[in-house]
């Protein structure tokens, strides 16, 4: 498909950007007032697209300085339901302002019949689903005008009429479609752990060429799996996924999501910096937490909490 | 046979997440597989839970104070019951908490306080939540930042009510309630007793500005006419005052402080949208 090809290229030529952290409400003041010395950020769509107040002004601020990514978690490009004109056309209207370097998402749903459970669901990876799914990437890149990079999300069940291995349905869909691939290594770790299967075979069957970026996180260790919580530093596992999907990446631009009990900017910038001594192949054991199944947790996979506005410090009672 | 088409597949998973009472075993094993360590079923249960712990986290940021107000355990019964009648139907967390106040005032859930009487505490939330909804709204609504803003020299003539202004009427001094949780400063029942609130926003900054019975209907009327002179006139036909009378009160005592606290803005600084 010619337009595919367009857009494979497009993919190509977008730039690597380096280290970059996710773009947390608790940071806004920081960034702005310190200018931090940060590669770039991403923002998720979702928290700025209908901003008539302060995220969206932030947003446009922070993108003078810094290159800004867009990433969303409701495009729902999974769904058989309609895909959502308005929400298109907003992200669109964003990624125009705010220059986005690319667009991305997850290869997930998040609802049906209009509900919008807010959650990246697990889609049963098959024929009928690909061929449904690269239909949808076709007409989103075609609204945007640009690239869709998808991620893989983390999943905690799988289908019994699923039968594609997940890194080939995202080969098979960015050949399809000339999509671009998001990578997230703490995802590939949980996806893996809880489904029983070994990450460095999925890791094997990546498409690499395809890789415009990579996630780094923190989970929880449940005992009998783990949850996507993003709420802690990197484990030690993740690292060592992180140093070999590095090598082959050629230079995927790298971003730390921290969504839960965030802490304080430089500590979270910190923490990204670590991705440098691990592309140079080097393990040092000192700079990463060992894993340990928690005793207690009342944590969520994928949190959304943090997405929305902390209201309370912009509120005062007049006279 | 199961139907394993994808649209099936998500109607029957979004319904296992929303209604996880009425999934039936079998079904979970035809359509999930096992791993080695949880079974379908184990595996569909962190969704279900994570479903909606997420969503009551939200709705837990959105509405703080009547949490406080509540109990931990009490607003995520109410969460829980909400979210299960009117899920979300928007791609944005914002709209979670939308039909949250109406949702108390229909279902008028039982009061919990044991000494105040059942309806005053419905009362109490209801009001409360909807404080806090307005609050929440105008934190992101459109506004005037980056135009310029009326001086005591604006006429009244070119005065409008600035587009990020909310007007409420409460059974309760919620706004004082609120801040006073935010502040730590006790958070019992308040006392019954009408409140009005003005909310106005500049630099991003809300600010809820208490108001008398008449202020309120004078503002009312702003709000439909846009014009100062005939909310004027408006308020002397309801309250039965020369208008004379209420037009010194206007801007001897009123004006000069509502256009510092930011209720108006010059018509002629409205961006043309
Ligand atoms: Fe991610």
């Amino acid at each position: 498909m010619p337009d595919a090809a367009k857009v494979a290229s497009q993919v190509s030529a977008l730039p690597k950007l380096g280290l970059g952290v996710g773009l947390r409400n608790e940071h806004f003041n920081h960034i702005l007032s310190e200018k931090p010395d940060v590669d770039w950020f991403e923002a998720i769509s979702e928290n700025f697209m209908d901003s008539g107040g302060r995220p969206g002004w932030i947003i446009r601020q922070i993108a003078e300085h810094y290159p800004v990514v867009l990433h969303g978690v409701s495009m729902s490009i999974g769904s058989t339901d309609p895909i959502n004109e308005t929400y298109l056309q907003r992200l669109k209207t964003l990624a125009d302002d705010v220059q986005a370097r690319w667009v991305s998402d997850h290869l997930c749903w998040t609802g049906v019949q209009s509900v919008n459970s807010h959650d990246l669901l697990p889609l049963p990876l098959n024929q009928e689903t690909l061929d449904h799914v690269i239909a949808r990437v076709h007409y989103v890149q075609e609204v945007l005008k640009r690239p869709l990079i998808l991620e893989n999300p983390s999943t905690y069940a799988s289908f019994q009429n699923s039968d594609i291995p997940e890194p080939e349905f995202l080969r098979a869909l960015s050949d399809a479609t000339g999509s671009g691939l998001l990578l997230d290594v703490n995802n590939v770790y949980v996806s893996c752990f809880n489904d029983g299967s070994n990450p460095l075979d999925y890791l094997e069957s990546i498409p690499f060429d395809r890789v415009v970026q990579m996630h780094l996180a923190g989970h929880t260790h449940c005992g009998s799996y783990l949850l996507d919580t993003h709420d802690q530093p990197v484990t030690r596992a993740v690292w060592e996924l992180f140093r070999l999907a590095w090598q082959r990446s050629n230079g995927a631009s790298t971003l730390l999501e921290w969504d839960g009990d965030v802490p304080d900017f430089q500590s979270l910038h910190q923490e990204v910096l670590k991705a440098r001594d691990f592309m140079q192949g080097e393990l040092d054991t000192t700079l990463v937490t060992q894993e340990q199944p928690v005793q207690k947790h009342t944590n969520v996979s994928n949190p959304v909490d943090f997405m929305v506005p902390t209201i309370r410090n912009h509120s005062r009672l007049g006279t | 046979m199961t139907d394993t088409t994808l649209r099936n597949m998500q109607e029957w998973m979004q319904n296992a997440l929303t209604q996880p009472h009425l999934v039936q075993k079998e079904e979970v094993a035809a359509r999930l597989t096992s791993s080695n360590r949880l079974s379908g079923s184990q595996r569909l249960a962190i969704y279900q839970r994570s479903y909606i712990s997420r969503l009551c986290m939200c709705l837990a940021e959105q509405f703080p104070a009547s949490r406080e107000a509540l109990g931990e355990e009490l607003f995520d019964n109410f969460a829980r019951v909400f979210l299960a009648r009117d899920p979300s139907d928007s791609y944005t967390l914002y709209e979670l908490g939308r039909r949250f106040p109406a949702f108390l005032e229909e279902t008028q859930p039982d009061g919990v306080d044991p000494d105040s009487q059942p309806e005053t505490w419905v009362n109490f939330m209801i009001d409360l939540a909807t404080y806090e909804r307005a609050l929440f709204v105008l934190f992101d609504a459109p506004g005037h930042e980056g135009n310029l803003w009326p001086t005591s020299d604006t006429p009244d003539e070119d005065l409008v009510l600035q587009p990020c202004f909310n007007l409420g009427a409460y059974r309760f001094p919620v706004a004082n309630y609120y801040h006073n949780v935010l502040e730590k400063s006790g958070s019992g029942l308040p006392p019954l007793a009408e409140s009005y609130v003005a909310i106005t926003r500049y630099d991003y900054f809300t600010s809820s500005i208490p108001i008398t019975g008449p202020h309120y209907k004078f503002l009312q009327a702003m709000q439909e006419t846009q014009s100062v002179d005939a909310s004027l006139g408006q308020l002397a036909t309801s309250i039965g005052v020369p208008k004379e009378n209420l037009q010194e009160t206007w801007v001897t005592h009123i004006r000069d402080r509502w256009i510092a606290n930011h209720f108006f803005v010059d018509r002629n600084t409205l961006s043309k949208e």
